[in-house]
């Protein structure tokens, strides 16, 4: 491969360089980036509502009467509480998982014979937020939520008990489970990158 | 006695006048930079300390203040020390030839608001400019590092290129203006009604470039050249004494030289009388700081030379041109006349 030399001439004629129009137009650049809004979030003040569909912490979505029909048939195996996670312990999770080892999930058998999920650990530490556990529940328990400020002071800080999962998940519903589920806010935003589409069906 | 003690008392209340607004102008430069440079990336710049961060540069003396300063190992301490003082005052002394406004009467004393009217004014800005190189070469040397070594050297060298080319240019307004006191070149374009830019757009450009060299901006910054000398010759220093190097070289030097500038090539107190006796410092300073917005803008928006562009473009380009510019003058004022 042969490397193609340009001399001054090929990009600038002598009037150009005699009077710095290279300099105009950078300058030109700069003064009218100057007047323009500054994109920057305040961080602290301010902040970011991501999209719905962004794949932040992890919850647990709850038994509150909200599940499909398909859902109640597994209820007489399981010994769910209202208001508690709807996991059944298949470690489906776990096995999607590229880095299995980051849940702990325990369940044991009750009296009556029905199963209990007594613990879902999450080590965010190892996480690398793929969604993969989320797609693999069967039971549309697993989720994840728009939270994404998940610094802590130690490190069992940041492993997700079942407590915290539902808490998640709650909270998440309350303040987005009325928006459309798609990855941009408005279909305004979503034709802004990627034009009108039309749908075929 | 009793009249120069008076006169005294004058010059030493000029000074510390000049002193204060020049060294609080030079920190509320680097608010004003940053903001500027901010904005230009599309970014805020500093917001959080004061209302629009006005209070950042107070924080940032409190910051430099109370760090500790450590001296490298091998350190030419005397020399280190020297070095601080050899790059400020040059800096600072290039204020004291800048006429600001007209002469005026005060209790019944005629004060020039400018520190000593010499009649070598320009020669003493050429010579605090050359001083400036001791500065730099002191601190690169004492510092005992080779970043600061290398940084310290490649100014020297653009010093020394754009110090000679920087004479030359102003030559051409010498000649016209038929003195070298810096008040005897803004009454002669005054009296002439033209500013000298129009006589000398050559000499400006070559001027504002050299500018831009002797006060370390872009695009002929090699000797800071962030990322392969970290930052030049000041990066073994610590603190406040970090703090006044580039203080002296980005901000007082450019607004010395953004002055001087102003003296010679846009007439300098001379514009519309729209602030009574205020005026003609209004339109000094108006100047002067549409020069350092517009050097600041530059530093912004270009890259940077390489280290053997800077100097070739110096002696290959602009010294001849700066001749050329001289004889073409020298030769239009012997025949159409021109000084006095």
């Amino acid at each position: 491969m042969r490397i193609k030399r340009l001399s001054r001439k090929d990009y600038l004629n002598v009037v150009e360089a005699i009077f710095f129009i290279d300099f105009l137009k950078g300058l030109s650049v700069t003064l009218r980036n100057l007047f323009r809004k500054p994109i920057t979030t305040e961080y602290p003040k301010e902040k970011l509502t991501p999209p719905k569909r962004f794949r932040g912490a992890h919850g647990h979505f709850v038994w509150d009467g909200t599940e499909p029909d398909s859902l109640k048939a597994i209820e007489k195996f399981m010994s769910y509480e209202r208001g508690k996670s709807r996991c059944v312990a298949c470690y489906m999770c776990q096995t999607a998982c590229p880095m299995p080892t980051l849940f702990r999930i325990e369940a044991v058998q009750m009296p009556d014979g029905r199963k209990k999920v007594v613990r879902f650990d999450m080590n965010l530490l190892n996480c690398l937020f793929c969604g993969l556990c989320v797609d693999a529940c069967p039971v549309g328990c697993l989720t994840m939520t728009d939270l994404y400020e998940l610094a802590g002071y130690s490190r069992r800080d940041e492993v997700l008990k079942m407590d915290r999962l539902e808490a998640h998940a709650v909270d998440f519903k309350n303040r987005r489970g009325n928006e459309p589920d798609r990855i941009w806010p408005n279909d305004k935003e979503r034709e802004k990158l990627w034009g009108k589409i039309e749908w075929s069906g | 006695m009793n009249e120069f003690l008076v006169s005294l008392l004058i010059t030493l209340i000029k000074i510390g006048v000049l002193l204060g607004v020049a060294l609080g102008l030079g920190a509320y430069l680097t608010w004003f930079e940053r903001k500027l440079a901010g904005h230009i990336q599309a970014r805020l710049g500093p917001t959080v300390v004061g209302p629009f961060g006005l209070l950042q540069p107070l924080a940032d003396g409190l910051k430099l203040m109370t760090k500790e300063s450590i001296i490298p190992k091998g350190a030419d301490v005397p020399v280190y020390y020297l070095a601080i003082m050899m790059a400020v005052a040059p800096a600072i002394l290039l204020f004291s030839v800048i006429p600001f406004g007209p002469e005026f009467t005060l209790f019944g004393y005629q004060i020039k608001p400018i520190i000593s009217d010499v009649n070598i004014a320009l020669l003493v800005v050429f010579a605090m400019g050359s001083l400036a190189v001791y500065g730099t070469i002191f601190s690169g040397w004492a510092s005992n590092s080779k970043y600061a070594f290398i940084g310290s050297l490649r100014k020297a060298a653009v010093i020394i290129a754009y110090e000679v080319v920087l004479g030359f240019s102003v030559l051409g307004v010498i000649l016209i203006a038929g003195t070298m006191s810096t008040i005897g070149i803004v009454e002669a374009q005054i009296e002439r009604g033209v500013w000298f830019i129009f006589y000398q757009p050559v000499a400006f450009i070559l001027f504002l470039f050299c500018m831009l060299a002797e006060s370390g901006r872009v695009p002929f910054d090699i000797q800071e050249a962030e990322a392969e000398l970290v930052t030049g010759y000041n990066v073994e220093y610590g603190g406040m004494r970090f703090g006044a190097l580039p203080l002296a070289e980005w901000y007082l030097n450019v607004m010395a030289l953004s002055a001087i500038a102003v003296v010679l090539f846009f007439g300098g107190w001379s514009g519309p009388n729209i602030l009574g006796p205020f005026s003609p410092y209004f339109w000094f300073l108006a100047k002067m700081f549409g020069l350092v917005f517009f050097v600041i803008w530059l530093h912004w928006t270009l890259p940077r030379f390489q280290a053997k562009d800077v100097t070739e473009i110096a002696w290959k380009i602009m010294l001849p041109l700066a001749l050329v510019n001289v004889l073409v003058t020298a030769v239009v004022v012997y025949f159409f006349g021109g000084g006095t």
